[in-house]
């Protein structure tokens, strides 16, 4: 308890704080230019932080990486460019309600759930973290793949388009996934012998395409329509209605979003898309989802927030970096002379609890930044298309090529962005193409590396209790839906036509 | 205090620049007519994401040679193809040392084992200025297992399930090369790089794997794993317990190490420049603990003996592949 709050004084040293504020503050602006990561940007500045003092210079490059949580989110409401997987979720219901001129309490919302979503990660961090480490070690292969095949299943029910729609669009998405060199055998798959896809297609370049350009696309052509600029923008702080409205999904965000967050590799995209899935099922509306559901933010973006917190807990504990980002705290804390792992809490408390209590004040002061900030940044809106959709498209081609140096990314950026907008035309949401994009690959490995190490038994999936417990989740899921729709169809002859109503709101 | 201010507006300016040059667009404007090299920002290709090794490797030496040389060398990543990218953006570059890049032997002598012929980068191509350092493999099993050398696997009774860091990579070679000439039954499960297959590993989800030792090195050492074996020709510094693979009886010697490359054909006086400038560097406290921090071993030899032992360890590991029939990949 007593390095717990030592670990305050230290945070709390005029030095560390303007560290931990310099941190955030080149986080958020990274994070709104799609393209540059958090890690990109560690790696950059590894050579200078690693000139001061140890704790001020872990401070700082765990700032730029929540602080890129908090500004992925802007892009992702105000031109639907989604940076990272775990804000794919937020586009759907951040995007509409900007479109209906309230992208200032999207954003304000968000700025909360983010802000709550990472103090409860880090509550929870600071009381469990060991604990919790040792759960994430129970997760293997096999309990990946349930966990994949799940999400693929939650996929289906997101954004609003009709579930068919979604799961054709997931099934492509899926099919992407096989793009690239075979990581078991090697061989080639729809590679057309390019060297520039054998490792398969980026993330970022498929969902800056499919949403970011697909969206100018789509504007353009409806230039001549009626004024795309909303009326009023300037309501940045949400209502109290809803905040009362997006309270208990905050709340399940951040649960949701510190468990997910603690395994390794994917655990931030489920936890976004499983809080947004678990608010649309307990809603009493489920069909205000896609269309502007305040919860459908909120849940999202609390949850990948505190999923980033809890990716602390194995780096921390265990001395396993949970993505990119972690591996460059990695790299900096030997450079430091610092070796992550389970003697960092007993060697060097001041640094452990100094950089876990620096979140605290580092989300308080991204939550006091981005709040006056959003004003500014919705004005955006406000910005012609004729004006705002050739500096988007010049962001995104920017962004893309700085991810990877490659001209041939742009290009596939922009086959995407004619997919993107062809399928926006024939009423497919490219969202769940996106998430199945990026569960596919996890979900394909996992099945076949838990096979090789099942000898090719498959009972191993349901014999495992993890594993098995997932797996009957799933199949209550799967079934749930059915048996309700036939109940209903009992109980009123006379169904509503959603669809046009659907088609009103979407325009 | 005084100290802690200018190095915070250091850094805050420094990040500014930095920021602002990252996207690394610079005008290529061809080859220099003759002036002092490098009379530009050098264009350093790293073929990996930021984060691991290779990536930091790069990042530690073009800081040297930024301090060495007065000019930027910027590291650029362009992953992909376990290097290939990378390599072929230096292939293509104008020979006048513009375009550089620390590149792995594993690209040269292990990836032609496992991709079609085409797609093999060969090491003639490129000028190699020189080494810089070994980066070991290690055979590791959780501590809650009973084994303790290569030898208690044999006794094991049950087929061996081994992580790698993916397919047609060191780790990969050095594990099969181990299993099957030891006559151990056993069962390849690759991840996605050292991180999730050390996660597998620690959940004791796999019963051994091959591991570069900086990954490894944290948790032999608080006793969660035990190291069975490494694959150097002689012990290592790091892990001076560890017997080799040699000394168990199995002829079993794999190892990356990483070299200076240049376009076929740069002069050598640009050569002669980035080489004593390395040297410099590698004189250096900061390089010298950089190395022991993550469990490197310098290996700071000519370009020509880089060659050398490329050409040896290529012959050399087809031949163990083809002597114990080992599949790495759709090599054909």
């Amino acid at each position: 308890m007593d390095a717990f709050l030592d670990g305050f004084s230290v945070v709390t040293q005029p030095g560390n704080l303007l560290y931990c504020l310099i941190g955030v503050l080149i986080g958020m602006l990274i994070g709104v230019l799609p393209g540059l990561g958090p890690a990109a940007t560690m790696a950059i500045l590894l050579p200078i932080v690693v000139t001061v003092d140890p704790v001020a210079a872990v401070i700082m490059l765990a700032g730029i990486y929540y602080g890129a949580q908090y500004g992925g989110t802007i892009t992702s409401v105000l031109l639907r460019l989604p940076g990272e997987a775990s804000s794919v979720v937020t586009v759907f219901d951040g995007f509409a309600l900007a479109k209906q001129g309230k992208a200032g309490t999207a954003l304000g919302i968000a700025a909360v759930g983010s802000f709550v979503g990472a103090t409860v990660s880090i509550v929870a961090l600071s009381l469990t973290a060991p604990i919790v480490a040792g759960w994430a070690l129970d997760f293997g292969p096999a309990e990946y793949a349930a966990l994949a095949l799940l999400g693929v299943l939650l996929i289906a029910t997101i954004g609003s388009g009709h579930p068919v729609k979604a799961l054709i669009a997931a099934s492509i998405g899926l099919l992407l996934a096989t793009v690239g060199r075979d990581s078991f055998n090697n061989s080639q798959r729809f590679t057309f012998d390019s060297l520039q896809l054998a490792d398969g297609l980026d993330f970022v370049v498929v969902a800056m395409g499919l949403f970011g350009v697909g969206e100018i696309l789509y504007n353009l052509e409806e230039r001549h329509g009626k004024v795309h600029v909303p009326a009023a923008v300037a309501n940045i702080w949400p209502s109290r209605k809803e905040l009362k409205q997006a309270t208990p999904a905050i709340g399940r965000g951040s649960l949701i979003g510190f468990f997910l967050g603690v395994l390794p590799g994917g655990g931030a995209v489920m936890a976004s898309l499983a809080a947004y899935a678990t608010e649309k099922r307990v809603s009493k509306t489920p069909e205000r989802f896609g269309r502007g559901a305040i919860e459908g933010v909120a849940a999202p973006e609390t949850a990948n927030n505190a999923a980033a917190t809890s990716s602390f807990i194995p780096l921390l504990t265990l001395g396993i970096p949970a993505n990119a980002s972690m591996g460059m705290l990695f790299a900096a804390l030997l450079v430091l002379g610092i070796t992550p792992g389970p003697q960092l809490l007993e060697e060097r408390p001041d640094l452990f609890w100094g950089v876990v209590n620096s979140m605290y004040i580092g989300n308080l002061l991204l939550l006091v930044l981005s709040l006056p900030l959003v004003g500014i940044f919705v004005r955006i809106l406000r910005v012609r298309p004729a004006i705002l959709a050739p500096i988007t498209a010049l962001i995104t081609i920017l962004g893309v090529y700085t991810i990877n140096n490659s001209v041939f990314d742009i290009f596939v950026m922009i086959a995407f962005g004619i997919l993107g907008y062809l399928m926006k035309k024939v009423g497919f949401e490219p969202g769940p193409m996106v998430l199945a994009f990026v569960l596919g690959a996890l979900l394909e490995n996992n099945v076949r590396r838990a096979l090789l190490i099942f000898e090719g038994d498959p009972t191993g999936f349901v014999t495992r209790p993890i594993s098995g417990t997932i797996l009957a989740l799933f199949l209550v899921a799967a079934v749930f839906p059915v048996v309700q729709a036939v109940r209903r169809r009992r109980a009123a002859t006379t169904v509503p036509d959603e669809t046009t109503q659907r088609e009103d709101v979407l325009r | 205090m005084r100290k802690q201010t200018l190095s915070l507006a250091a850094v805050a300016s420094t990040a500014a620049l930095a920021l602002s040059a990252c996207g690394g667009v610079s005008t290529t404007t061809g080859g220099d007519d003759g002036g002092e090299y490098p009379s530009r920002s050098v264009e350093m290709y790293v073929g990996a994401d930021p984060g691991g090794s290779s990536d930091l490797i790069s990042r530690q030496i073009a800081t040297g040679l930024t301090e060495e040389l007065g000019e930027t060398f910027s590291v650029l990543n362009r992953s992909g193809s376990n290097g290939a990218l990378a390599a072929a953006e230096v292939q293509q570059a104008e020979p006048d040392g513009n375009v550089i890049s620390v590149q792995n032997a594993s690209l040269f002598a292990i990836t032609p084992l496992a991709v079609a012929e085409d797609e093999v980068t060969n090491i003639d191509d490129f000028d190699v200025v020189g080494g810089v350092s070994r980066d070991d493999y290690v055979l590791v099993t959780n501590a809650e297992n009973p084994w303790k050398s290569i030898d208690d696997l044999k006794g094991a009774g049950k087929k061996i399930t081994y992580g790698t860091t993916g397919v047609g990579t060191g780790a990969q070679l050095a594990c099969a090369l181990t299993y099957e000439s030891g006559a151990i039954d056993s069962e390849a499960v690759p991840f996605d790089g050292g991180a999730p297959a050390l996660t597998a590993l620690l959940g004791n989800q796999v019963d051994t794997a091959c591991l570069q030792t900086g990954e490894a090195i944290e948790n032999i050492e608080n006793g969660k794993l035990t190291a069975l074996s490494v694959f150097a020709p002689e012990r290592i510094e790091f892990l001076p317990d560890v017997p080799t693979a040699t000394e168990q009886g199995l002829d079993v010697e794999v190892y990356q190490y990483r070299f200076m490359t240049t376009p076929k054909g740069t002069p050598q006086d640009v050569k002669d420049t980035i080489w004593e400038a390395m040297q410099a560097t590698f004189e250096t406290e900061d390089y010298q603990a950089f190395n022991e921090q993550n469990s490197l071993t310098p290996m700071e030899i000519p370009g020509d003996e880089v060659v050398d032992a490329l050409e040896s360890d290529k012959q050399r590991y087809a031949d163990l592949v083809e002597e114990y029939d080992i599949d790495l990949g759709d090599a054909s």
